[in-house]
């Protein structure tokens, strides 16, 4: 078998990811295994980071190209095409400048766009607003399984009010 | 680096997540918790101007030296590091392979047991990692919880109540968590049905990663699951799973050993006791084959076949002292292959002695 990456040498290094059940391989020679930094797996648990960031790329944005690349974050500069380009994002007001891009985004990467774990202790206290969604968020997931949707819309509404608010 | 001795000193500990004391050891080699934390208002490192680095940099070192885990931590600047000595730490398990081509402003804060450590800047402001033998990722989220609400005091970080820690990469924005077990699996692999448990336990949002098969590049059969996605999951689900997952492998890894030692007695006997002839004896051995020979004399102590090995934990250590840069930070220079693969059969036979 020859290596995916140069397409010349003999492939000696077999990685094996499963993801979702789903079985992927990868079989690169030893030169190119040593370049990714690949050939002591042992002792870099991390590899092969599978490339979820290719989704970045891949995924088609309901906007116009213009927007894409005019729109930029005035804290770190960047606009939504620079962000694309380097599969990473530029600093935390990215989130809310380039939201209607990331929320498909991060549904289609992580599946959810809600976070349900851990707030910072700070956060807790300092920032009610923050708490207060974050409770109302959890009270909504409540309500929806118990299929009250009218309660559901009516929290919906509160949330959006309160996140304008934190704005 | 300016400080030799510190890198010697670091080389000649035991990181204590090697002793091989955590529950189901020999087949849960390790297992770790790292949280991904930005800080709020300042770019992300992978944009960031030095300037902003430096800050950042300051900023959670000054939180750092509060914190009371970190009383006996070393701080050790990485551009001050030679490739080797970076080698070193990728070894350990302290610093990622990205963190490896880093340049300034990038530190690496490590306590003493090498169970908490930290890297600042590298695509994240900071880096959480702790470190625990065998299955204990409960234990590993309580630690690092703590560590964190310790820090986060002196911090203000990047966190929005819709999407939670907000990171450079979205495949880790929300919890930031990334929790993992490293499992010795020579059973499963030897009975060829490595594949089958993979994919049967493999579950929504988690991932099992190794190297197999024929012609491959022997790297001892060590596998790794972890979680894939951190949104929209609370941490302790997250711990839950994966340890959930990693116990049904511990007992599928149980189940081949038990075939392998009923079906080949002998034959894995004759096998388990080649290998160990061979590192007690050789005199010249690459890092690859001592590799091999010790996962099967790992699985030979697991089995009791191999009265002369006292503990898991020396053979634990030894999977890591035969690396190729611990061997030359140990020895305190740069040292060709051949070299290497002389003080390595050194060691290797030193060792199986204690
Ligand atoms: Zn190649
Ligand atoms: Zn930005």
């Amino acid at each position: 078998m020859l290596c995916q990456i140069c397409g010349k040498r003999e492939a000696t290094f077999h990685f094996k990811e499963v993801i979702n059940g789903e079985v992927r391989e990868l079989h690169l020679c030893e030169v190119c295994a040593k370049e990714k930094g690949w050939d002591k797996p042992f002792f870099m648990p991390g590899f092969p980071l599978s490339n979820l960031i290719a989704s970045l790329t891949d995924i088609e944005i309901p906007f116009p190209a213009e927007e894409v690349e005019t729109v930029r974050c005035p804290i770190c500069g960047l606009s939504y095409e620079d962000i694309k380009k380097r599969g990473k994002i530029g600093c935390s007001s990215c989130y809310q400048v380039f939201e209607k891009y990331l929320t498909p985004l991060l549904e289609r990467i992580q599946g959810k766009t809600y976070h349900s774990g851990k707030i910072p202790q700070k956060g807790k206290v300092k920032n009610g607003l923050s708490k207060q969604i974050y409770e109302l968020r959890k009270e909504l997931k409540e309500v929806i399984k118990k299929e009250e949707y009218e309660r559901a819309a009516e929290i919906r509404d509160e949330i959006h009010r309160l996140e304008k608010d934190e704005k | 680096m300016k400080n030799k001795t510190t890198l010697q000193e670091i080389a000649n500990s035991t990181s204590g997540w090697l002793m091989g004391n955590g529950p189901e050891a020999d087949v849960v080699f390790s297992c770790r918790i790292r949280l991904a934390r930005n800080l709020k208002g300042f770019v992300f490192p992978p944009y960031a101007q030095p300037f902003v680095l430096k800050q950042t940099a300051e900023k959670i070192l000054n939180s750092v030296r509060k914190s009371n885990y970190f009383r006996n931590a070393r701080v050790i600047n990485i551009s001050e590091l030679s490739p080797v000595e970076r080698e070193f730490f990728l070894e350990k398990h302290l610093i990622s392979l990205e963190f490896i081509k880093s340049e300034d402003y990038r530190f690496l804060v490590v306590e003493k047991r090498e169970i908490i450590s930290l890297m600042i800047n590298e695509e994240d402001h900071f880096r959480l990692q702790s470190i625990f033998s065998g299955l204990q990722l409960q234990e590993a989220w309580q630690l690092i919880n703590a560590v964190d609400d310790e820090l986060e005091r002196n911090l203000d970080y990047a966190f929005s109540p819709k999407w939670g820690y907000l990171t450079a990469c979205p495949t880790n924005t929300g919890t930031g968590m990334r929790a993992s077990c490293m499992l010795h699996l020579p059973g499963l692999v030897a009975t060829q049905r490595i594949n089958g448990v993979l994919r049967g336990i493999s579950q929504l949002g988690l991932v099992a990663r190794g190297l197999y098969g024929e012609g491959t590049t022997p790297q001892g059969d060590f596998f790794q699951i972890s979680n894939q996605v951190t949104l929209g999951i609370k941490e302790e689900e997250i711990v839950d799973n994966v340890g959930k997952i990693s116990r049904q492998a511990v007992e599928e890894e149980k189940k081949a050993r038990e075939i392998l030692f009923r079906k080949n007695k002998t034959e894995l006997k004759d096998n388990i006791g080649r290998a160990y002839g061979l590192l007690a004896n050789a005199y010249l051995i690459s890092f690859e084959e001592a590799m091999d020979l010790l996962s099967k004399v790992r699985l030979g102590f697991s089995l009791n076949l191999l009265p002369k090995v006292k503990n898991i934990r020396v053979l634990n250590e030894l999977l890591f002292l035969i690396a190729p840069a611990q061997i030359q930070i140990k020895e305190g220079k740069e040292l060709s292959s051949f070299s290497r693969n002389e003080l390595r059969a050194k060691i290797i036979r030193e060792k199986l002695r204690e």
